[in-house]
């Protein structure tokens, strides 16, 4: 029975019942990979649980993922080390009809596990970001902040809400109405004219699109008739307003309307100290320590004008930035998670399927298949650069390059020596199989881009969730077929190809 | 063979323990009763644990008991019965021509049964291991073809997972020599405790038990060689190709090894043909069933063909005598007598090797070594 230093009891009884039963399943390691990998993510989550106790600083998850990426690396290299030196596929044997399968997925999940690990910090950090400030909390903090704000410094607060009178007309037909001559003293000459042109420009000339949008986001409209529309808009009273905070809240930022009329409009003098007080509360909870902070702009000028003065007056700077800092952590999964899984998933894939390309090759081989790659690489980006080629070539090529790659690979099934040439075909086939689908639905988009870019056809916007949905329909059939091809293919081949005597 | 178990008493009457140990080992496993091959395993461990313990201290009474208990029970089971011959291999006008020319392997046929053994012999660099990766399945030929009679219509995996072959220089192993066995046993489908209780026997029987805990670096290559074998037998190939695999052994562990593979090869639970080359001739025609001499490339001489052929005895022998005396007592022209610096070869159409050893013990010549060599490949070298 074999010793490994830091494996526990129970992991070296499964190790070598693994060793004795399930030798393929054994050699891959994996048993040991999750137990280390685990470890290190329960130390990693424990540190990371204790460093990142202040959502509201900056956050330096960067920093983080690379120093965690760093010591995943070093264990990948340790299990390959581990992987590669003893290759199963080399030793002839009673191997499982789903071997290829079971080696594949084995692989997957134990490099899975070392990517997943880089993701506990990000994952720590948004955990502690939402243990520290609730989505309600700091909605309700920053109305609050805003309106003890207004209540405190209401004498020099703007009152006066603007005014812009909007005109809808069909831009489409009348481009002209948007292009609007500011009369100058020396360009206007006609009086009437000059009236008349002067009323025109007081109209802000929308579509319906615009008109839509502006009814959106206006504090207050007032509809003349069908076509003309007097917007007002309050002067701003949101001096902290952090992006996306209230996407998640059941209490919603109030708007500067909102302040106004709740605060401002029938404005009552406030307990100053009782309001001082809960403002310096308000700045030890959510002040940053922002690098991008800087102290002495906050000696008020008397040249400021009333936001910089209170921005000022209760260093809403930092508080502001203490607030992105926290609801950015508090969001980063929730707004970012297809992108992570994205990167989780294709590291992990590209990996798996560069071990099992290792495993079932020669090391010889193995290398040449990179070569050929790059070489292949700037073979066509050499092409494209002489023929002005676009993305359609270089689709092209790719999908003329993976017929090559295939030809060379199945012509494995009829050959009775071992030969470089293909060996190198069948790496290349497998590793670009599951890209095909995609590579295809990209040839498709560029080319039904290029058919409404034609000249005289009006360009047909496509609708850009349809897009993405034949995109993420493709990621998963290239991964769906790489699966199926697996065992009864790509296996099949190598284990021909291995074993065939050499010339 | 007939009788395992006497052939094995008389080992232990006679004190030669190793080979009894060695034998009683094989008995238990053809038996196929694990629970008889753990006695013997177990018996033997008491064995090597005495053997490596105090020089010159006796073996206990109870260890003879045991073994004639072990022995009883072993030919209760009918262990030791020979299996039928079954052809193995057979290779038709082979040949093989790398793609730099440097080298062709002119056409040979040959062919291995279970239980037989193949010696391949020559000077280095004429073709032995050209032939045996050929027949290992791990060259292309150009022409002839080979026939693994056991296969049906056999691919390049099947053929190699049918025949083992052992390389002079074999591949580093990795991780703990022990974890190598239990992991070949596996691969070849024995699993749980039977891969326990194969992988003891086999430490066991090639006395490898006191190094099973080791890694590769930490044992001779000697040693390595035979750990190859062992990793080899647990997967039970029909057919073992050994490339020079006497070259890193010590005296008593070549007669040890080549004894072990014939033991096992006509044992009944893995019969398998062997065929392996060698330069130790001696050894390779004591145990062989024919041997083939390989001469740039050509198969220029085959026991199995030379039987009833050979015309003139030859003798080989070491002495200080001179050479004038050595012909004045043959008769100048009765003989032919050779020297390569070290050793006299008398080749005699006339006289049987007998009758030339006996001539020279007669007229007192100090006879240091000598060998009958009539059937030996020695001849050509």
């Amino acid at each position: 029975m074999s010793k490994r230093p830091l494996v526990p009891s129970f992991l070296q009884k499964l190790d070598d019942k693994l060793l004795r039963n399930k030798p393929g399943a054994w050699a891959t390691r994996v048993h040991l990979v999750i137990y280390f990998v685990a470890a290190f993510a329960l130390l990693l989550f424990v540190f990371c649980y204790a460093v990142f106790f202040d959502a509201k600083q900056y956050s330096r998850i960067e920093s983080w993922n690379v120093f965690v990426g760093l010591i995943a690396f070093i264990g990948f290299v340790f299990w390959l080390i581990f992987l590669l030196r003893f290759n199963v596929f080399k030793r002839y044997g009673n191997w499982s009809a789903m071997d290829g399968l079971r080696d594949f997925a084995l692989y997957f999940i134990s490099i899975g596990a070392m990517v997943a690990v880089c993701f506990v910090p990000s994952a720590v950090e948004t955990m502690r970001a939402n243990q520290q400030f609730g989505n309600e909390e700091i909605v309700k903090d920053i109305n609050e902040l805003n309106i003890n704000a207004c209540r405190l410094e209401y004498n020099i607060l703007p009152l006066e809400w603007t005014v812009d009178t909007c005109k809808l007309v069909d831009k489409a037909r009348f481009p002209q109405a948007v292009d609007v001559v500011v009369p100058t003293p020396d360009t206007v000459i006609d009086s009437v004219r000059a009236e008349e042109e002067y009323n025109r420009i007081r109209y802000t000339y929308l579509d319906t699109a615009e008109l839509r949008s502006k009814l959106e986001i206006a504090d207050s409209v007032l509809k003349l008739n069908d076509s003309l529309y007097v917007f007002y808009q309050c002067p701003n009273y949101r001096f902290i307003s952090s992006y996306n905070a209230d996407d998640y809240s059941a209490v919603k930022m109030f708007s500067s309307a909102d302040i106004y009329n709740s605060t401002v409009k029938n404005y009552k003098k406030p307990d100053r100290s009782a309001l001082m007080k809960r403002m310096v509360e308000l700045q030890a909870k959510y002040a940053s320590n922002s690098p991008y902070y800087y102290g002495e702009y906050n000696t008020i000028d008397e040249n400021d004008n009333y936001e910089t003065r209170i921005n000022k007056t209760y260093d809403f700077t930092r508080i502001g930035n203490g607030i992105d800092n926290a609801v950015r952590k508090k969001q980063a999964w929730i707004e970012d998670w297809p992108m992570y899984l994205r990167i989780f998933y294709y590291t992990t894939l590209l990996l798996t399927m560069l071990v099992f390309i290792f495993r079932h090759s020669t090391v010889k081989t193995f290398f040449l298949s990179v070569l050929a790659a790059l070489l292949l690489a700037i073979l066509t980006g050499l092409l494209m650069v002489v023929s002005q080629g676009d993305e359609i070539s270089a689709l092209s090529f790719m999908i003329v390059y993976y017929v090559v790659f295939a030809v060379l690979g199945l012509s494995i099934f009829k050959t009775g020596v071992r030969k470089a040439v293909q060996g190198i075909g069948l790496n290349l086939f497998l590793f670009a199989t599951p890209f095909v689908p995609l590579i295809f639905v990209a040839l498709n988009e560029a080319m039904q881009y290029n058919r409404y870019s034609e000249p005289l056809r009006v360009y047909e916007e496509r609708d850009p969730a349809q897009t993405a949905l034949y995109f993420l329909i493709a990621e998963i059939a290239g991964s769906v077929i790489l699966v199926i091809l697996i065992q009864p293919l790509f296996k099949k081949l190598y284990r021909k190809w291995y074993s065939a005597p050499e010339e | 063979m007939n009788n395992p178990a006497a052939e094995i008493s008389s080992y232990l009457k006679h004190g030669d323990y190793s080979v009894a140990v060695r034998r009683t080992l094989d008995l238990c496993l053809d038996s196929g009763n694990d629970v008889l091959i753990e006695k013997a395993i177990g018996w033997s461990r008491q064995y090597h644990a005495i053997e490596h313990g105090e020089a010159g201290k006796a073996l206990p009474a109870v260890f003879s008991e045991e073994a004639e208990k072990i022995l009883q029970e072993a030919s209760a089971t009918g262990a030791g019965s020979v299996e039928q011959h079954k052809h193995l291999i057979s290779a038709e006008n082979i040949s093989k021509k790398y793609n730099n020319g440097s080298f062709s392997l002119k056409p040979i046929n040959l062919s291995v049964d279970t239980g037989d053994v193949l010696g391949v012999v020559g000077e280095n660099g004429n073709g032995k291991t050209t032939l045996l990766r050929c027949l290992a399945g791990q060259l292309g030929l150009n022409n002839g073809v080979i026939r693994y009679h056991l296969l049906e219509n056999p691919d390049a995996y099947a053929i190699k997972n049918h025949i083992a072959f052992i390389p002079q220089r074999i591949p580093k192993w990795y991780g703990m020599l022990k974890d190598n066995l239990h992991f070949s046993a596996a691969i070849a489908g024995i699993n749980g405790d039977k891969n326990n209780l194969m992988v003891d026997f086999m430490l066991e029987r090639l006395n490898l038990s006191s190094y099973a805990h080791l890694t590769w670096d930490q044992i001779s290559s000697g040693y390595r060689t035979r750990f190859e074998i062992a990793r080899i037998l647990l997967q039970k190939p029909r057919l073992l190709i050994l490339d020079e695999p006497l070259a890193n052994l010590d005296i008593n562990a070549q007669q040890t090894i080549l004894t072990d593979l014939i033991f096992m090869a006509k044992g009944v639970h893995n019969p398998m043909g062997i065929i392996l080359s060698s330069q130790q001739l001696h050894e390779v025609e004591k145990v062989a069933d024919s041997v083939i001499f390989i001469k740039q490339g050509n198969c220029i001489y085959k026991s199995s063909d030379a039987e009833g052929k050979i015309t003139s005895n030859a003798v080989e022998f070491e002495t200080k005598a001179e050479r004038e005396s050595i012909i004045r007592l043959f008769g100048e022209g009765n003989i032919e007598l050779q020297f390569n610096g070290g050793f006299y070869t008398i080749i005699s159409a006339t006289l049987s090797s007998q009758e030339i050893i006996g001539k020279l013990i007669d007229a007192k010549i100090p006879v240091t070594y000598f060998r009958d060599i009539t059937y030996s490949t020695k001849r050509f070298f």
